[in-house]
């Protein structure tokens, strides 16, 4: 391959993993993707890409000193998965993520403050009861949480979220138990907002909160469906 | 389909995470060869047997690369005539050393605060193991013979006899050989080797993303647990892993990431330990400076030091 062809594939290269970051950025996915904090990093690397590879393709214009190159192959294949990741976006299923996870909160047991009950979020709730496990202290409480189902071996599907510290590979599931009105259960990975009250429930000789759902809404997976 | 699609997801994830890191790390390499070209200060380093590896380590701070783009500069440091304990310390911990991969070690573990120190101090460590294990070669069987060769053109005549070198004057005892000045070379020449660069990493970023989503969605949790818990097997395994996966280590934390929740302590400084110092694509790279032997025996040595660490890690956290 002539030398110029070999500079306008590496620009080429380099630009387009440029439009994947920033499409990424632009498009909302990395929502779905990363934790918020590197957002912004995504993004720039994108433009930053996007500069290089003009400057490369500015260069060309005069004759460069560098010997005659062959493309390796790898690039190829390389620049086929960021063609790839541009044309199939995520879809991750939220419960086969889950189900390939311990559900760990790590060592963050002491709350700061606590709100409301009514305005507790299902991540708030799951912290509360991991740091003062005692069941009596929220019977009767109101309940208004969002979240995705999860199927959960031998007992009823909880609801639950995501949190993410850097990206959906860190994922940890966190769930609160429902007890689900009479019938059909709901189907796993759907997304649910569940308004009921808390209650206490024996399992396994333990004594549990459990969330006695009283209405039940499907809606949309939310625009940013992870948590910190 | 479940599982391919969410798969695919956690492959993006690592990707998009991954890929700033890698541009950050590049341009940093690629603004030092721009700014120190030749790098004649770097010859002036010290040849003490402990010190000479720890400046050598040191020297992460100040051309931070990971390991690929070390390689080049650990052959010109070589060929240079610096002494060889500083050359292979600034090759085994500068990979690790340096600000780039230490936040992307604490971008990806912002929980476990011991994993910061410990992934640096236990690099240092196995850098001046390997750099005094090898150190006991004679140079003629330590390096590369076109890398001797050009070693020993730099070295003064008095550390080299003349039968060891093919050219020089008889009789020119002690000159001074004056280091080669090196022009700064073009910003589109620094441009061009950085993007080449970047897009061998990406490539190879992309397989270590591919293969540790994989592992993380395909296989039975099951099967990770059974191997993930065992302190020895898991300590292995992800050793292998990361001799396999040859990611670069601005974004190793990242692939560790993947594995964290299923894997013992060790088993995860382990992965980020042996990774910067052998993996299949460095044994490539290292041909360039060692004659084969020499890479089996950093190989074995390296296997060895970050097998017990990780036992000893275990013993400790578990």
């Amino acid at each position: 391959m002539g030398q110029f062809a070999a500079a306008v594939m590496r620009a080429f290269a380099l630009g387009l993993w440029g439009a994947v970051l920033l499409q990424s950025s632009l498009s909302g996915r990395l929502d779905l993707l990363l934790s918020s904090v590197f957002h912004p990093l995504v993004a720039l690397s994108g433009v930053a890409l996007l500069l290089l590879a003009g400057l490369l393709l500015r260069g060309q214009e005069s004759p460069a000193p560098s010997r005659r190159q062959a493309i390796p192959k790898i690039w190829w294949l390389s620049a086929a998965v960021a063609l790839l990741v541009l044309a199939i976006p995520p879809n991750p299923s939220f419960s086969t993520l889950a189900a390939n996870r311990p559900a760990e909160l790590g060592d963050e047991t002491e709350l700061s403050f606590v709100l409301p009950p009514a305005q507790r979020s299902l991540t708030d709730w799951v912290r509360l009861l991991r740091s003062q496990p005692d069941p009596s202290l929220y019977a009767g409480d109101p309940v208004r949480i969002s979240g995705f189902v999860l199927p959960q071996p031998g007992e009823p599907p909880q609801l639950a979220r995501l949190l993410v510290r850097c990206c959906l590979a860190d994922a940890t599931p966190v769930g609160l138990p429902v007890r689900w009105p009479a019938g059909r259960p709901p189907r796993a990975d759907q997304w649910l907002a569940v308004e009921g009250t808390m209650a206490i429930e024996e399992r396994n000789g333990q004594s549990r909160s459990v969330v006695v759902a009283q209405r039940i809404s499907a809606i949309a997976r939310p625009k940013r469906p992870l948590e910190p | 389909m479940a599982q391919l699609a969410t798969a695919w997801a956690i492959f993006q994830g690592l990707l998009l995470e991954a890929l700033p890191f890698l541009l950050i790390g590049v341009g940093i390499a690629s603004l030092a060869r721009w700014l120190a070209p030749g790098g004649a200060w770097l010859r002036q380093l010290p040849a003490h047997p402990l010190l000479g590896p720890l400046t050598g380590a040191a020297l992460g701070f100040a051309l931070p690369a990971c390991e690929c783009g070390n390689v080049p500069v650990a052959r010109r440091l070589l060929a240079g005539g610096a002494p060889v304990g500083t050359a292979l310390g600034f090759l085994f911990a500068a990979p690790v050393l340096n600000p780039i991969v230490l936040a992307s070690t604490w971008a990806a573990f912002p929980n476990q605060p011991w994993l910061l120190a410990a992934r640096p101090g236990a690099a240092l460590l196995l850098a001046v193991l390997l750099a005094t294990v090898l150190r006991l070669l004679p140079e003629a069987e330590l390096l590369d013979p076109v890398l001797l060769e050009e070693r020993r053109l730099s070295q003064p005549l008095t550390q080299v006899g003349l039968l060891e070198r093919r050219s020089g004057l008889v009789g020119a005892i002690g000159a001074k050989v004056q280091p080669v000045k090196v022009a700064r070379p073009p910003l589109q020449e620094v441009l061009q080797h950085g993007s080449r660069e970047f897009l061998d990493l990406a490539a190879l970023l992309v397989l270590g993303c591919a293969i540790a989503a994989t592992v993380q969605t395909l296989l039975p949790r099951s099967w990770l647990l059974a191997v993930g818990g065992a302190p020895t097997i898991s300590v292995l395994s992800l050793m292998l892993l990361a001799v396999v996966v040859s990611v670069c280590s601005s974004v190793d934390a990242f692939l560790a990431l993947g594995f964290a929740a299923q894997v013992t302590p060790g088993a995860l400084l382990a992965f980020l330990v042996l990774g910067p110092v052998v993996d299949l694509k460095l044994l490539g790279l290292f041909r360039v400076l060692f004659k084969p032997k020499a890479i089996a025996l950093t190989s074995a040595a390296a296997a060895v030091a970050v097998l017990v660490l990780g036992q000893w890690v275990n013993l400790l956290r578990l």
